[in-house]
C-alpha cells in the first residue's frame, strides 16, 4: 500500500501548494466563492427546517411526510452519486493526462487502480457535501436527536458513498471494456441527460408539492399508503432511512445492527469486487482508451446547409467564426445535448405555469393574474440568465488554447465580440418571448400586461447577453479542461450574480408604474400628473440601467481580451 | 521590411523581453535565436499581435503595428510553436475559418489554392478528417497551410520544426527557402542550430531578454572567436550566463 499513498500525495500537495501560493486576487475569489457556497448552505438549512417544521405541525401524517422526504433525498443523492462517479470515473481512470506516466511506473494495478478511484470518490462527493449537510442538519434541529445521530449520519453516509462509488467505477470499467473510454465519455454523458430529463420530467409530473395538500388525494387513506409505499428492501437506502429515522426519533436510537451491518459489508464488498474487476479488465479498458479520436464526421451536409444559412448574415470572417462555433457545437456530444435539458426546463416551466391553483387564491383574479406575469418576467429572467451562463458566458473561452487564430488574425476585437453578442442576442430574444408570452397565454393575462412583458423581456435579453459575453471576456479562460465548469467558477458565479442584480432592478423599476397604473384602472381614477413623472422616471431609469449593462462589460471584456497575455 | 524599435516586455516588474532592436530586410530568412525562457517566444507574440509591448514599436511593411493591427495582420502569416487548433472541424473547414477571417473570396483560384496547399504539405488525404484525428506533425503542417493561404509578405514562425518527422522538415525547409526567394520576408525562432545554420541569411541571439549578437552565421562565428559549426558559436556566445527568469516565464 506504500505506491498508493505516493499516488495519492501529488493530490495533496496540488491541493496544498494552491492554497498556500494563492495571493491577492486568487485568494479573493477563494473567499467569496467559499461564503457564497457558506451562504448557500445557510439557505438550504432555513428552507429545509421550515419544511420540516411545517410538516412536523401536521398532526399523524407530519413525521410520516419527513420520513418519506429523508428517503427520497437518499435516494436522489444515491442515484446522483453513481451517475457522477460513472463520469469521473472515466477521466479519472483512462482519460487523465497524467495517467501515461502512473502506468508506465512498476506500482500494480491495484494500487494504481485504488488510487484513482480514491480520486473519484472524492472528485464526485463534495457534492453530498454541499446539499446534504445543510439538510440533515435541518433534520437534527428540528428532531433534536442524540449525539447518536451524528455519528450513525457520518458512517452511514460514507458507507452510502462507497456503494455508490463502486457501483460508479464498476459500470465505467465494463463499459470502457466494450466501447473506447472517449465514446464511453460521449455515451455516459448523453445517457446521463437523457436519464436526468427523464427524472426531472418524473417528479415534476408527479407533483410532489400535493404531499403536502393531502385535499389533494380521494382519501386519506390513499394519501397514507403513497407516502408508506415501500421501496425495496434490496436499496442501501432504504437500510440507510431506517437506520438514520430511529436515531432521529426515537431516544436512544433503535438496534440497528442488522441494517448498519449490511450497508458496510455492502461497502467493503464494493471494494473488493473493483479490485478483482480491475485486475481483470482495466488495463485492457486502458490500452483500449489510448485509441485514436473519431476521424469522420455524420451529418455533414445537413450541418453544412444549417451553417450555410445562418452565417449568411455576419459577412465574410465573422461568419466564418459562426460557422466554426456551430460545427463544434453539435459536433461535441457532451455540447449539443445539453440543448435537451435545456428543452426540458422549459417545457417543466410552462408546464409549472399551467397547474397553478390560480381558482383557489383568496387574492382577486385579476389582479393576481397579472402579478404572477410580472413575477414570471423576473423568474424567466433568471432562467435566461442560467442559460446564458451555461452557453454565452463560455462562449469567448470555447475558443480554447487556439485562440491564438483569432487574436494573430486581422478581424477587430471589438467586432469579435460584438458579433458573437449578436449571434446569441437572436436565439435568446426568441426563447424569451417563447417564455414569457406561452406562460402569459396560460395566465390569461391583460393585453396590456402582455405587450409591456414582451417589451420589458425583450430589452432585458439585451442586458443579460451583454452581460454574459462581456463577464465571459473578462473572465475567459481558455485552458480549461471542462467547458462546462467554467460556469460554475468565479467569473460564472460573479456574471450569475451580477445578471440577477440587474433583473432584480428592472423588475422593481417597472413595478412601480405598473402598480400605479393597475390601481388607477381598478379603482377608477385617472393617473396624475405627479404619477406620470414618477412613471417616466423609473423608465427613464430601466433605459439608463439597460444601456449601462449592455456597453460596460462589453467595455469591461474587450478591454481585458486587448490586454490578454496567455 | 520588418523593424523592432526598443522593443519591451515587462510582466509583472520582470522583464522579459529589454529594449530589443532589429531590423529585417525584404526577402530575408532570419533566425532568432537563444536558450529556453529567453524571451524568443514572447517578442514573436508581439509581433503576431497576440500580447502588446509595454514599450517599443514594431514596424511591417512600413506600418506600426500598433497604429494599423489590421492591416499588419494582413499582411503576416503565423505559426506558433504549439498548434492548437478547432479539433471538432476538419482540415478543410479549418482552412475556410482562416480564409473567411483574412477575407478571401470564395473564387475558383481559391479553390484551386487551397487544393495546392494542401498537396504541398501531403494533407489531400486528410482534408475531410476531424483534426482531432491529426498527430502532431499533421496539425503542424496544417498550421504552416493556413498561415500561407493570404499569401503573406511576412512569415513569423515559432519553432518551427517542433514535432516534424525528417521528411517534413526538410520539405518545410524548401517552402521556406522558396517562399523567401518569391520575396516573403521570414522571422524564425528556431532551436535547432542546424536549421538556422542551413537556412537563415541573418541570426540574432537573444539571452535575458536582451540581443547578445547579431548578423550573419559566419559574422557571429568570428565576433565569438571559435572554429566550427553554430552550435560551439551559440554555446560560447551564451555561456555562464543560467537564465534566472526561467522559472519565472514558465510560469506565463
Amino acid at each position: 500500500m506504500k505506491n498508493f499513498y505516493l499516488l495519492i500525495k501529488p493530490r495533496f500537495f496540488a491541493f496544498r501548494n494552491q492554497l498556500i501560493s494563492s495571493k491577492g486576487g486568487k485568494r479573493k475569489r477563494i473567499f467569496i466563492l467559499g461564503g457564497l457556497g457558506f451562504a448557500f448552505c445557510c439557505g438550504m438549512f432555513v428552507v429545509s427546517s421550515r419544511v420540516l417544521m411545517h410538516f412536523q405541525s401536521v398532526e399523524v401524517i407530519g413525521d410520516l411526510v419527513a420520513r418519506y422526504l429523508l428517503s427520497m433525498i437518499l435516494l436522489t443523492f444515491f442515484s446522483l452519486l453513481i451517475f457522477s462517479h460513472i463520469i469521473t470515473a472515466v477521466s479519472n481512470l483512462y482519460l487523465s493526462k497524467d495517467l501515461e506516466f502512473c502506468h508506465s511506473t512498476p506500482v500494480s494495478v491495484e494500487e494504481l487502480f485504488l488510487s484513482r478511484s480514491f480520486f473519484t470518490l472524492m472528485d464526485s462527493s463534495w457534492m453530498l457535501l454541499i446539499f446534504g449537510l445543510p439538510v440533515f442538519m435541518a433534520y437534527a434541529y428540528v428532531y433534536r436527536p442524540g449525539a447518536g445521530f451524528y455519528f450513525t449520519l457520518l458512517h452511514m453516509n460514507l458507507a452510502m458513498i462507497i456503494i455508490a462509488a463502486g457501483a460508479g467505477i464498476l459500470i465505467t470499467m465494463l463499459l470502457v471494456y466494450v466501447f473506447p473510454a472517449q465514446r464511453t465519455k460521449d455515451i455516459i454523458m448523453f445517457i446521463a441527460i437523457l436519464m436526468i430529463v427523464a427524472l426531472y420530467f418524473l417528479f415534476r409530473f408527479l407533483r410532489p408539492e400535493r404531499l403536502a395538500n393531502p385535499d389533494s388525494f380521494f382519501s386519506i387513506m390513499e394519501y397514507l399508503s403513497a407516502l408508506k409505499a415501500p421501496q425495496s428492501p434490496y436499496l442501501p437506502t432504504q437500510w440507510i432511512t431506517e437506520t438514520l429515522w430511529d436515531s432521529l426519533t426515537v431516544p436512544g436510537g433503535k438496534n440497528h445492527m442488522f441494517a448498519v451491518t449490511l450497508t458496510w459489508v455492502t461497502a467493503l464488498s464494493m471494494v473488493v469486487i473493483n479490485v478483482w474487476v480491475a485486475q481483470a479488465v482495466y488495463i485492457a479498458g486502458f490500452s483500449k482508451s489510448q485509441e485514436a479520436k473519431k476521424r469522420h464526421t455524420v451529418g455533414t451536409k445537413i450541418l453544412d446547409v444549417f451553417v450555410r444559412c445562418i452565417k449568411k448574415p455576419f459577412g465574410e470572417d465573422l461568419g466564418a467564426i459562426i460557422a466554426k462555433d456551430l460545427r463544434t457545437f453539435f459536433r461535441d456530444n457532451t455540447q449539443w445535448s445539453q440543448l435537451i435539458l435545456l428543452g426540458a426546463l422549459v417545457v417543466v416551466y410552462v408546464y409549472n405555469f399551467s397547474v397553478l391553483p390560480l381558482d383557489k387564491s383568496p387574492i382577486k383574479l385579476d389582479f393576481l393574474q397579472n402579478e404572477l406575469a410580472f413575477l414570471n418576467m423576473g423568474l424567466a429572467g433568471f432562467v435566461l440568465s442560467a442559460i446564458s451562463a451555461r452557453f454565452i458566458f463560455t462562449a469567448v473561452s470555447a475558443e480554447g488554447e487556439a485562440y491564438w487564430v483569432i487574436s494573430s488574425s486581422p478581424m477587430r476585437l471589438r467586432q469579435y465580440l460584438w458579433g458573437k453578442y449578436v449571434y446569441f442576442l437572436f436565439p435568446m430574444v426568441f426563447l424569451a418571448e417563447v417564455l414569457v408570452i406561452v406562460t402569459n397565454y396560460l395566465l390569461d393575462v391583460t393585453c396590456f400586461m402582455m405587450f409591456l412583458s414582451s417589451i420589458a423581456m425583450f430589452f432585458m435579453v439585451l442586458g443579460i447577453v451583454a452581460l454574459g459575453i462581456g463577464f465571459g471576456a473578462l473572465y475567459a479562460n481558455f485552458k480549461y479542461e471542462n467547458i462546462a465548469q467554467l460556469s460554475v467558477g468565479f467569473g460564472g458565479v460573479l456574471y450569475m450574480i451580477v445578471s440577477s442584480i440587474f433583473i432584480a432592478i428592472v423588475i422593481v423599476l417597472e413595478a412601480g408604474p405598473v402598480y400605479i397604473l393597475f390601481t388607477s384602472d381598478a379603482s377608477g381614477t385617472t393617473v396624475t400628473a405627479f404619477q406620470w413623472l414618477l412613471i417616466i422616471a423609473s423608465f427613464l431609469m430601466v433605459v439608463l440601467i439597460n444601456i449601462l449593462a449592455i456597453f460596460k462589460p462589453m467595455k469591461m471584456g474587450l478591454k481585458a481580451l486587448r490586454e490578454y497575455e496567455g | 521590411m520588418i523593424k523592432l524599435i526598443d522593443l519591451t516586455k515587462v510582466y509583472k516588474g520582470f522583464c522579459a523581453v529589454d529594449e530589443i532592436n532589429i531590423d529585417v530586410k525584404a526577402g530575408a530568412i532570419f533566425g532568432f535565436l537563444g536558450p529556453n525562457g529567453a524571451g524568443k517566444t514572447t517578442t514573436i507574440k508581439m509581433m503576431a499581435g497576440i500580447i502588446k509591448p509595454t514599450s517599443g514599436q514594431i514596424i511591417i511593411n512600413g506600418m506600426n503595428l500598433a497604429e494599423k493591427p489590421s492591416a499588419v495582420k494582413q499582411y503576416v502569416g503565423f505559426i506558433p510553436d504549439r498548434p492548437f487548433l478547432y479539433e471538432k472541424l476538419t482540415g478543410f473547414e479549418f482552412l475556410l475559418l482562416i480564409a473567411g477571417l483574412y477575407r478571401l473570396d470564395h473564387t475558383p483560384l481559391f479553390d484551386h489554392r487551397i487544393s495546392e496547399l494542401l498537396e504541398l504539405f501531403d494533407l489531400s488525404h486528410w482534408k475531410d478528417e476531424l483534426i482531432e484525428s491529426y498527430s502532431h506533425g499533421m496539425k503542424q503542417r496544417l498550421v504552416m497551410c493556413a498561415s500561407l493561404l493570404h499569401r503573406p509578405g511576412v512569415l513569423i514562425v515559432d519553432e518551427p520544426m517542433v514535432g516534424l518527422d525528417p521528411r517534413a522538415a526538410r520539405l518545410v525547409k524548401g517552402i521556406f527557402k522558396e517562399q523567401a526567394s518569391n520575396g516573403t520576408t521570414i522571422f524564425m525562432s528556431t532551436h535547432s542550430l542546424e536549421v538556422a545554420q542551413e537556412i537563415c541569411d541573418e541570426i540574432a541571439i537573444i539571452q535575458t531578454g536582451q540581443i547578445v549578437a547579431k548578423g550573419t552565421s559566419e559574422a557571429l562565428r568570428r565576433m565569438a572567436g571559435v572554429d566550427g559549426d553554430l552550435e560551439h558559436t551559440f554555446l560560447k556566445l551564451t555561456e555562464g550566463k543560467r537564465l534566472g527568469h526561467e522559472k519565472f516565464l514558465s510560469a506565463h
